[in-house]
């Protein structure tokens, strides 16, 4: 879902970070027992270090799977009723399961899915990997090295105190995390204001101090911004410029400099494409087909989206009003159907969770369009 | 041949008895060859319950308990399957998690997680995969166990939805449905719809996240209205128009379908049938908050009336009182009238001397504008580069 580079300048920075922090990565992580309330969504780093989000702890652990033996080839892979599977693995009915995310191990390639048993207030949080064969397996996480960070609220100046002692139903879910260069990117949505927030960790962190909070405005509406969640987003080099193409709710499709993103700044983002109404982005990935980009963009009712990033660089901002659809080109892969998460899986293909017969999902690698 | 498996012994007590009470519990070898010593029991006294495989001489037993095996090597000899109600599946589903250990003369399985009411569990055990056996002509036995659905009747219902008055704007931001019970996630939004005066369902009107924005409680649900429907001067998407236009009447409706934490559906559905008045684009001022301060000496409620109501959640959440040293009150606060008036009582008596409100700028009202900030922003006017989490303060004197 979430690679962490993009072009060949954005990889020679990656390398050139890789060789500084090659023996850190894992540097303040402890070994035990890590433990999650919740676990929502996934993104790998470097070394097959998974980073995982903790919506109900309001926490992101970082964990050394080990799983760093390279993959010799990538077969083609389908496990029809993954969910299914996981929930016999887990001793439940498929109903009771909810799969948050997947994602693909870069160096094994095996993949990662974050798993909810049970949809109630005791849900079990289950890591499962699959493995290249298709074998499935519990991730055990017992005995692992591991770092975790709580995400504080945004601190409020000037009080003291305990004040009104309720409980607070307040919930920041997490809807997507990256891991960028030595950067974990969290974008966050309240179940009670409603703003976007993104945050960006440096990494490895020993606990996440303060953190970095943004509120991304974009320019969709006509004369108006509007505060508005990121649903999905990749870091990607536009130009010579790390950026963020974040997928709003609504379904823009916006982009910022990474390098804006410093405390409490407010940024405005620039609107390249309106990808319609009526539907809701899911998850995104980039990749290089005959020496070009593109972002892959899976949605709620707007199927599969292949979307051109020629001329990214030199796009306009999109602020006036807008009928339907706008800006960066796209086309719709029809024969994608049903796809609920989606990961690169190698340089030529994509691991996607997409609709089976009947209540199943199906684990696929499909071709990069 | 089908035969009832003996599943409590001598010393089983009456809880187990009564959990008897609709199990599906039989076993059966599987197919025609030796007729079998062997059987397996479901044991229910252990939480969660365990499987176990009874019959095998000692000689086994004590093979089994010298060897070394790991997962994969018990489960080839007795393994627990969750079934998915279709036999195709259920022939691919893998053996569920779980230990093994051998002790009391018999093969235990202890499932990692807790069994569940309506699944239909299929154990089999192998003895022809004993270690070293000579019970390779030994049929498989296979069980079926079943904890019966839960049967009682629905009681949750939809307590509250907020914002509750009646007339609502028309760039309304969110509602909060507030169920008597926790609740189950997933679907809520096939189970949500918003119906027009003629009663037509109004297409998409709800902000579809599939983190379902719940409190962690799940007995609170936000539901954002698709600020892409949200109606602006400059009309957004035409060919979809807005969710809410003024002067017109909407109900919103919640399914009886929805599903509680045990799995039952709501005791009834819920509707809210409100008329949408002009849309509200103006910041928040404290300036037009009348605060009523009480005595000193007593427990009386501080009260605050708004001019217009403020969204549920953050009005109880980010009003705060501080006395004359600066430090915050404890009490507990509440809203009434429509979320326009907020009281706070405190644990402690008043003191005399100057109090203050403190209110966090993020406040909103109900279509989502903070104080001295709008929910939406004019592109003609200059983006204001930084924002804090301020805390805006109202002084007050109690004597």
């Amino acid at each position: 879902m979430k690679p962490t580079t993009r072009s060949l300048v954005v990889a020679l920075i990656a390398l050139s970070c890789l060789a500084l922090h090659a023996a850190n990565w894992t540097q303040g992580m402890k070994e035990g027992k890590a433990e999650f309330k919740s676990i929502s969504q996934l993104a790998f780093g470097p070394e097959g270090i998974l980073i995982v989000a903790d919506t109900k702890a309001a926490a992101i652990t970082a964990i050394a799977t080990g799983d760093t033996t390279p993959a010799k080839e990538t077969k083609a892979l389908k496990v029809e009723g993954i969910n299914q599977k996981i929930a016999g693995l887990l001793g439940t009915s498929a109903e009771q399961l909810v799969i948050n995310d997947m994602v693909v191990n870069p160096i094994s390639r095996s993949a990662y899915l974050a798993v909810s048993r049970g949809r109630g207030p005791d849900a079990v949080p289950v890591l499962v990997r699959v493995k290249a064969g298709g074998e499935l397996e519990a991730v055990s996480l017992d005995k692992v090295k591991f770092t975790r960070g709580e995400l504080p609220d945004a601190p409020v100046d000037g009080v003291v105190g305990e004040g009104n002692r309720q409980s607070n139903p307040r919930q920041e879910s997490i809807t997507d995390i990256a891991f960028f260069q030595d950067r974990i990117l969290i974008a966050g949505l309240s179940n009670e204001e409603f703003a976007s927030t993104l945050r960006a960790i440096p990494f490895p962190f020993e606990k996440v101090a303060g953190g970095t909070s943004v509120e991304i405005y974009h320019g969709a509406h006509g004369k108006f911004e509007t505060r508005s969640p990121v649903r999905t987003f990749v870091p990607f080099n536009v130009g010579n410029e790390p950026s963020l193409i974040a997928a709003y709710t609504c379904t823009p499709l916006v982009q910022f400099p990474i390098k804006e993103l410093s405390p409490g700044a407010k940024i405005k983002g620039k609107t390249i494409a309106e990808l319609g109404n009526r539907n809701r982005p899911l998850d995104m990935i980039v990749y290089q087909k005959d020496g070009k980009d593109y972002l892959l963009l899976a949605n709620s009712s707007r199927g599969i989206m292949k979307i051109s990033t020629d001329n990214i660089e030199k796009a306009e901002s999109i602020t006036t009003k807008v009928a339907d659809k706008q800006g960066q080109s796209y086309e719709t892969i029809a024969s994608w159907t049903g796809v609920d998460q989606l990961d690169k899986l190698d340089a030529g293909h994509a691991l996607v969770v997409r609709k089976g017969e009947g209540n199943a999902l199906n684990l696929e690698s499909m071709a990069l369009p | 041949m089908v035969q009832p498996v003996r599943l409590v012994t001598s010393a089983a007590t009456l809880r187990a008895s009564l959990l008897l009470v609709g199990w599906l519990g039989v076993s059966y070898p599987a197919s025609a060859a030796e007729t079998s010593t062997y059987s397996i029991r479901w044991n229910t006294n252990s939480t969660p319950p365990m499987v176990e495989a009874v019959g095998l001489n000692e000689k086994a037993l004590r093979q089994l308990q010298e060897s070394n095996w790991q997962t994969a090597d018990w489960q080839k000899l007795l393994s627990v399957y969750a079934g998915q109600g279709d036999f195709m599946t259920d022939m691919s589903v893998p053996a569920m998690l779980g230990s093994y250990q051998v002790a009391d003369n018999r093969i235990r399985f202890q499932p990692q997680f807790p069994l569940e009411p309506g699944v239909r569990y299929r154990a089999v055990f192998r003895p022809s995969k004993l270690p070293g056996s000579g019970e390779i002509r030994k049929a498989d036995i296979l069980s079926i166990f079943q904890l019966p659905a839960i049967q009682r009747q629905p009681t949750t219902v939809v307590a509250q939805v907020y914002p509750s008055a009646d007339v609502l704007p028309e760039n309304l931001l969110k509602f909060y449905i507030h169920f008597s019970a926790p609740m189950r996630g997933g679907h809520i939004y096939e189970r949500v719809r918003l119906r027009d005066e003629v009663g037509k369902v109004v297409e998409l009107p709800f902000l579809e996240l599939d983190e379902e924005l719940w409190n962690p409680e799940m007995t609170r649900l936000t539901l954002f209205i698709d600020p892409g429907r949200i109606k602006r001067e400059v009309k957004p998407l035409e060919d979809i128009g807005p969710a809410l236009e003024a002067g017109k009447r909407y109900t919103l409706e919640i399914d009886a379908a929805c599903t509680d934490s045990a799995g039952l559906p709501m005791r009834e559905p819920f509707r809210k049938s409100f008329r949408v008045s002009a849309p509200d684009r103006e910041p928040t001022s404290l300036a037009s908050w009348t605060i009523k301060p009480p005595k000193s000496g007593t427990r009386d409620a501080l009260t605050v009336n708004f001019p217009e109501p403020m969204d549920h959640a953050l009005a109880l959440r980010v009003i705060r009182v501080a006395n004359a040293a600066g430090r915050l009150v404890e009490g507990a606060s509440a809203l009434a009238d429509h979320e326009t008036r907020w009281s706070f009582t405190p644990q402690e008596t008043w003191t005399a001397g100057t109090h203050q409100l403190q209110v966090q700028n993020n406040i909103e009202d109900l279509a989502g504008n903070n104080i001295g900030k709008a929910f939406e922003v004019d592109l003609l006017e200059p983006v204001q580069r930084r924002f804090t989490n301020q805390v805006v303060r109202l002084s007050f004197e109690v004597r």
